[in-house]
């Protein structure tokens, strides 16, 4: 059974792993690392490193088998070996049990990105006041917050191997409206950072830039591009601008001539 | 100067060059190694709106600190490094190099603007090319087989690879970067008006690219046509591809340009926009709406 002590060790461990999917190395949460350390934790390195292991492979995408991956990999792995550990499930019986709470994990990260939105009014308010202290703490607040989230996903985690009803309760709450509401809300925040780019760069005579640039990428997507889409973007756009400099530069120069400088032409 | 009034004037964003003009001391290799650490922590405070914006503030701060001794440049050049900011997260430093090296010689707001909006949006590709689908898939591919057989040196010998090429990039793009853009200042400077005019450009270009690119709203409903059901969304790809992200991009530019709203006003309505069109099942997702009426 899982003591005190070792139980506030995951928690801490899942605290840092929760930060490090998106800071840090953004490795040490790779389920390769977490495995063996929760094991160890759990006094049982070996099957740590057998799931962590196996369960790398299968978010490579190198391993033929494996069924429902958990959709958060961080309180997946942890999770999944606190399962083979503690409960003496197999590794794929362990992962398809960490999926409620790797499901939790997920809207963890949802509801941080969706307050952190709504917190960037005051990270305004201490830039426009020229106070670096404030942005730093902001920035630490918002790790804390998704660490704490995950680490409450484990918590949950821990409390289902004695009281499965948490497992099925988390369970009931997939494809719940409200968080199909807030993701989709989240997706749609990026436009207002678009706009206020759109409201401080895009002169009038820039609308038909604009446009060409959304055309190209749909273009690039509609082949199937999907990353490589903003190179090729950035190759078209680094023409159009090159071109842009070098004519306003030459035009420059010309009327410089007619002022009086002479080229000796 | 009262912070009310400065605060003002920085939110206009009315200023568009620093009040010193008298180029900084270039950063000594302490600061930049310093903001190499920083740049780790570039996704702290992630969010929908503005996604790494204040890690990306958080991450240049030591070197703008050094660069602006004057407290109104300090709040103006923080001001406009909170804008929406994204790159790829380990390939960050090359745009923090740029855009140092502009902020030390006082180069025009616009026209740093218009370079880190320029150099962010191509880095995400290349820096998923190299680390997500080469090195960690080698690496992980490496050592899997290692802690499956129950060898402990496994994860340490992940770890290692990965991060000895993370590092390696980060120091490198960061040294390699700023050197770049302090020896591109004097062509910069001597047309300073012309370059950001192309700069401005490139940047709006990338973010008409980035509105398709990163568009992520889609329709669920479904009509029915005769016997079989037809999705609202293959309708509006026939028309055009990511007409929603791109109606709702140009109607949040006219809240925002037209009517003054605030960012956070901006981010209310489409919460509630949000909320309320999964309610209805409107918007796309894996969920259920409490109303189906179609």
């Amino acid at each position: 059974m899982i003591g005190p002590l070792q139980l506030v060790l995951i928690l801490i461990v899942t605290f840092i792993a929760a930060i490090d999917q998106f800071n840090f190395l953004e490795s040490l949460y790779q389920p390769i690392v977490m495995g063996p350390v929760v094991g160890a934790i759990l006094g049982d390195v070996k099957t740590g490193l057998a799931v962590g292991g196996a369960y790398q492979l299968m978010t490579i995408g190198s391993m033929p088998v494996g069924g429902a991956q958990p959709p958060n990999a961080v309180v997946g792995g942890i999770m999944a070996t606190v399962f083979a550990v503690a409960s003496g499930l197999d590794v794929n019986a362990a992962l398809g049990a960490a999926i409620p709470f790797a499901l939790l994990g997920q809207y963890g990260v949802t509801l941080t990105f969706t307050l952190m939105s709504g917190l960037m009014a005051k990270a305004d308010e201490h830039a426009a006041n020229a106070n670096p202290k404030g942005i730093d703490n902001l920035n630490y607040f918002a790790m804390g917050l998704l660490g704490l989230f995950f680490a409450l996903a484990t918590l949950a985690g821990v409390i289902s191997i004695t009281n499965p009803a948490v497992a099925d309760f988390i369970n009931g709450l997939e494809g719940n409206w409200i968080m199909g509401g807030l993701g989709a809300a989240g997706g749609m925040m990026r436009y207002v950072g678009f706009a206020v780019l759109m409201r401080i760069m895009l002169a009038d005579d820039m609308w038909g830039i604009y446009f060409a640039g959304f055309a190209l990428a749909a273009i690039l997507g509609a082949c199937g591009l999907g990353g490589p889409a903003l190179i090729l973007v950035a190759f078209v756009g680094i023409a159009i601008a090159l071109y842009d400099y070098n004519i306003n530069v030459a035009i420059k120069n010309a009327g410089g001539g007619a002022g009086g400088e002479s080229d000796g032409i | 100067m009262l912070v009310a009034e400065l605060e003002v004037k920085v939110m206009e964003s009315n200023v568009y060059t620093y009040k010193d003009l008298t180029p900084a001391q270039p950063l000594d290799r302490a600061t930049l190694n310093k903001m190499v650490i920083r740049s780790l922590f570039l996704q702290a405070s992630f969010n929908y709106e503005r996604m790494q914006a204040a890690g990306w503030l958080y991450g240049i701060l030591p070197g703008l600190e050094k660069i602006h001794t004057n407290k109104e440049d300090l709040a103006a050049s923080m001001t406009h490094n909170l804008e929406f900011f994204n790159t790829h997260p380990f390939l960050v430093t090359f745009v923090m190099g740029l855009v140092l090296s502009l902020e030390q010689q006082k180069a025009d707001i616009a026209t740093i603007r218009a370079v880190r909006v320029a150099a962010m949006g191509p880095l995400g590709g290349i820096g998923d090319a190299i680390f997500w689908f080469t090195v960690l898939p080698i690496a992980a591919g490496i050592t899997s087989n290692m802690a499956i057989e129950g060898n402990v040196f496994a994860p340490v010998l992940f770890l290692l690879i990965f991060n000895g090429v993370q590092f390696a990039v980060r120091y490198w793009l960061m040294y390699m970067s700023y050197d770049l853009g302090t020896s591109a200042i004097e062509v910069l400077t001597r047309n300073a008006k012309e370059f950001t005019h192309a700069a401005s450009m490139l940047g709006v270009f990338v973010v008409g690219a980035l509105t398709c690119n990163y568009g992520a709203t889609t329709i669920k409903i479904e009509v029915q046509d005769g016997e079989a059901l037809r999705s609202v969304q293959a309708i509006l790809d026939g028309i055009l591809p990511q007409l929603v992200p791109l109606l709702l991009t140009l109607m949040v530019y006219y809240l925002i340009k037209k009517k003054g709203w605030s960012t956070v006003k901006c981010i209310g309505l489409l919460l509630i926009l949000g909320l309320v069109g999964a309610f209805f099942g409107i918007w796309g997702g894996a969920y259920t709406p409490f109303i189906k009426w179609y």
